[in-house]
C-alpha cells in the first residue's frame, strides 16, 4: 500500500467514526430502557404511542401537499425562466435561496404579524387565516369526512403551514428543477413541441414534467425529509407535526427520545436511498439521448 | 401566386444592426429551396421566422396566401427539423412520431395507422417501441423528419439537419430527405452552410450573406454563373486573378501585360482594374492553341480524392488548378514550371 492511500484511509476511517459513534452510542442507549437488558421496549412504546402515527402521518401530509404546490409554483416559474427570461435567472435563485439567509423564526413571526388578524374584505369579516385549514371550509369539510369515514387520515391543508413549508423547499426543488432543465435543451424541445401544435401547458405536461422526472424525484425526497423533521414553523403556529411531537417526547422520557433519533435517522436514510436507486436510471436515459 | 411569399421581411436585432434585411422570396408549391451562407448569415433567422420562432421587425409572410406573419409557431401547420434532432426523450420512437397527431385529438387507431406509414416512409419499420438515446444519429433524425411529416404540414423547415451526422451518414441521409420530399410532393426550405448539400438537394438556392440575398437561382445556375462576388467564392473553389480591362467592348484584359481573352463585354472602362473569376477544374496544364496560356511555377500538390489541387505561383500571384485524379495520371513536379490553360468561355469579370 503506498503511502499517500494509507493516510487516506486513515481520514475516511476518522470521518467514519466521528460520524458513527454517537450514532451508534445512540442506538445503544435506545436499547436500555429496560435495566440490565437490551430491548426494543423503548421503540415499542414509540409505536404504540398514537400521537406518533398522527403527527407522523399530519408531517407527511404535509410534506405531500408542499411538494404538491412547490411544483406547481417553481416548475412553470423555472421553465419561464429559462426559456424567455434567462437574464433573471441570477435574481431568481437568490429568492429561492432566501430560506437559507431568513431563519425559520422570522418567517413564522412574520406571519404571526401579518395573518393573525381577522379582517374585513369588501365589507365581509373574514378569519385570521393564520389558523385556517382549507378542509374545514364549507364545501370542503364532506370531502374531509368522507376521506377520514374510509381512512385512518384525516385530512389537513393548513394554509399557512404549507405556504411557509413550500418556501422552506423552495432551495431545494429550485435547485433540482433547475439542474433538471440544464440537462436537456429545452428551447429546442419546447420549438419541436410548439411546431407539432403543442400550447404552452401541453408541453409542460407532456415534454417538461416527465423529462424532469429525476430532478423531480429528488427535489420530492428532500422536501419530505425537511417537513417531516421541521419543528419551528409547526410549533409556533402551534399544528400537531411530528417536529414538536419528537421536541415533546424529548423533554418528558429518556430512552423514547434515542428510539425516535434512530428512527428518523432510519426514514432519512430510506428517501435518500429511494431517491438514489429511481434517479440512477433515468440520469443514464438521458445522458443516452444526448 | 406562390405556394410561400416572403416580402420586405426585415428582422433588426440590435440598434442597426439588421440580422435579416429586406428579404423577398416565392417558393413554389413542391418546391426544394435552400438557404445558403455562411454562419450568422441570417439563414436560420429568416427560417424561424417562417416557422414562427421569431417575429420579423416589418415585412409579411404568407403560406398560400394566408398571412402568417404574427401567427404562434403552434397555429402555424409547419414540420420543422432540428439540428439537434430534439426527439423527446421520455417518449418512444411511435410516441415522438405521433406527438403532432396526439396533440391534434386524432384518435388512437388514425395514430396508429400513421405512424406505422411514417415508420415504413424512413426504414425503421420495427423501431417504433425504442427510445431516442437507443438509435443512432442518423436514425434519431430520420425519427425526427418523420415527426415533422406525420401531421401532414404546409410547409417542411430543416435547420442544418446533417450538420451533427458522419460524411458517410450526411450523404445517406441527404439522398433519403430528397426520395422523401419528391415522394410527398411538400414544400422544403432547407438551410445549410455546406454548399455541397444545397447544389446536391435543391431545385432552387438562396445564397445569403450578412443578411441579404446575395442570388437566387438553380444550383447550375448559382455554379456557374454566379451575379456576385460574394456568390461566386463562397460556391464552390474560385480564382480572382487582379487584371486591367484592355479592351471593354470584347472583353479583353491584361494580367502582368499578358493578355487574357474572356468573351464577355463589361460596362467597366478600358484601364480600370477588376477581378477576373474562373473555376479550377476549368484550367489545365500545356500550351494549347486557342486558349488563355499563363507560364508559372508549381507551389504544392495536394491529393484529395477523386481530384489533384495544384496551386502555381502566376509571377507572385497564387491560382487554383484541378485536376480530375485517374490512375495513370502525370502530375507535375513542386518546383517544376508550367504552362496553364484555360477557355476564353470559363472567365468572367467581376466588377
Amino acid at each position: 500500500m503506498k503511502r499517500g492511500s494509507i493516510w487516506a484511509w486513515l481520514w475516511v476511517v476518522l470521518g467514519a467514526i466521528y460520524f458513527f459513534l454517537p450514532l451508534y452510542a445512540t442506538f445503544d442507549f435506545s436499547l436500555r430502557l429496560k435495566r440490565g437488558v437490551l430491548s426494543f421496549a423503548a421503540y415499542e412504546n414509540v409505536f404504540n404511542d398514537a400521537r406518533f402515527v398522527e403527527s407522523f402521518t399530519f408531517s407527511l401530509q404535509m410534506a405531500l401537499w408542499t411538494i404538491l404546490v412547490s411544483l406547481i409554483l417553481i416548475v412553470p416559474t423555472a421553465y419561464w425562466v429559462h426559456l424567455r427570461l434567462p437574464k433573471v435567472r441570477p435574481f431568481v435563485e437568490l429568492i429561492t435561496l432566501m430560506p437559507f439567509v431568513i431563519p425559520a423564526v422570522v418567517l413564522t413571526f412574520g406571519f404571526i404579524q401579518v395573518y393573525s388578524k381577522s379582517t374585513t374584505f369588501f365589507g365581509i369579516a373574514l378569519p385570521s387565516i393564520l389558523s385556517l385549514d382549507f378542509f374545514t371550509l364549507p364545501g370542503l369539510m364532506q370531502v374531509r369526512d368522507f376521506v377520514s369515514s374510509r381512512t385512518p387520515i384525516t385530512l389537513a391543508f393548513p394554509i399557512i403551514l404549507i405556504a411557509g413549508y413550500t418556501v422552506l423547499s423552495f432551495p431545494y426543488m429550485y435547485r433540482a428543477v433547475d439542474t433538471g432543465l440544464r440537462a436537456m435543451d429545452v428551447r429546442t424541445l419546447t420549438e419541436a413541441a410548439e411546431s407539432l401544435g403543442a400550447n404552452t401547458p401541453s408541453i409542460l405536461w407532456y415534454v417538461i414534467f416527465p423529462n424532469l422526472r429525476a430532478a423531480l424525484l429528488s427535489g420530492a425526497f428532500l422536501t419530505i425529509a425537511i417537513v417531516v423533521g421541521e419543528f419551528t414553523l409547526a410549533s409556533l403556529l402551534v399544528w400537531p407535526a411530528f417536529g414538536p411531537y419528537i421536541q415533546l417526547i424529548g423533554a418528558n422520557r429518556a430512552y423514547e427520545p434515542a428510539a425516535l433519533s434512530v428512527i428518523s435517522f432510519g426514514l432519512t436514510w430510506a428517501t435518500l436511498g429511494l431517491l438514489q436507486l429511481f434517479t440512477r436510471g433515468q440520469q443514464g436515459q438521458i445522458a443516452g439521448a444526448r | 401566386m406562390a405556394f410561400l411569399e416572403l416580402t420586405h421581411v426585415n428582422k433588426l436585432f440590435t440598434q442597426g444592426h439588421y440580422a435579416v434585411d429586406n428579404f423577398n422570396l416565392s417558393v413554389e408549391r413542391g418546391e426544394f429551396v435552400s438557404f445558403l451562407g455562411p454562419s450568422g448569415c441570417g439563414k436560420t433567422t429568416t427560417l424561424r421566422m417562417i416557422a414562427g420562432f421569431e417575429t420579423p421587425s416589418s415585412g409579411s409572410i404568407k403560406i398560400n396566401g394566408d398571412e402568417i406573419t404574427n401567427k404562434p409557431p403552434n397555429q402555424r401547420q409547419i414540420g420543422m427539423v432540428f439540428q439537434s434532432y430534439a426527439l423527446f426523450p421520455n417518449m418512444t420512437i411511435a410516441g415522438n412520431i405521433g406527438f403532432g397527431l396526439m396533440i391534434g385529438g386524432k384518435s388512437k387507431d388514425e395514430i396508429k395507422k400513421r405512424v406505422g406509414e411514417m415508420l415504413d416512409l424512413i426504414h425503421l419499420p420495427n423501431y417504433g417501441d425504442r427510445y431516442p438515446y437507443q438509435l443512432s444519429g442518423g436514425q434519431q433524425q430520420r425519427v425526427a423528419l418523420a415527426r415533422a411529416i406525420a401531421i401532414q404540414p404546409q410547409l417542411l423547415l430543416l435547420d442544418e439537419p446533417l450538420s451533427a451526422l458522419d460524411a458517410k451518414i450526411r450523404v445517406e441521409l441527404r439522398a433519403e430527405i430528397r426520395r422523401i420530399q419528391r415522394e410527398l410532393g411538400i414544400t422544403t426550405v432547407y438551410v445549410t452552410h455546406d454548399q455541397e448539400e444545397a447544389l446536391s438537394l435543391s431545385d432552387r438556392i438562396v445564397v445569403m450573406n450578412s443578411g441579404k440575398i446575395e442570388q437566387v437561382g438553380t444550383p447550375f445556375e448559382i455554379y456557374n454563373y454566379p451575379t456576385t462576388a460574394f456568390a461566386a467564392s463562397f460556391v464552390g473553389q474560385l480564382n480572382l486573378i487582379p487584371i486591367t480591362v484592355a479592351d471593354a467592348a470584347s472583353g479583353n484584359c491584361a494580367f502582368n501585360g499578358i493578355s487574357l481573352n474572356t468573351s464577355q463585354p463589361t460596362s467597366l472602362a478600358n484601364g480600370s482594374s477588376a477581378k477576373l473569376a474562373l473555376r479550377p477544374e476549368e484550367m489545365n496544364f500545356g500550351k494549347v492553341d486557342g486558349r488563355n496560356l499563363l507560364d508559372g511555377t508549381v507551389e504544392s500538390i495536394t491529393f484529395l480524392g477523386s481530384i489533384v489541387r495544384t496551386r502555381v505561383d502566376i509571377g507572385g500571384f497564387m491560382i487554383s488548378v484541378d485536376l480530375f485524379n485517374e490512375r495513370k495520371i502525370t502530375l507535375p513536379q513542386v518546383g517544376e514550371q508550367v504552362t496553364v490553360n484555360f477557355p476564353a468561355h470559363a472567365c468572367w469579370i467581376l466588377e
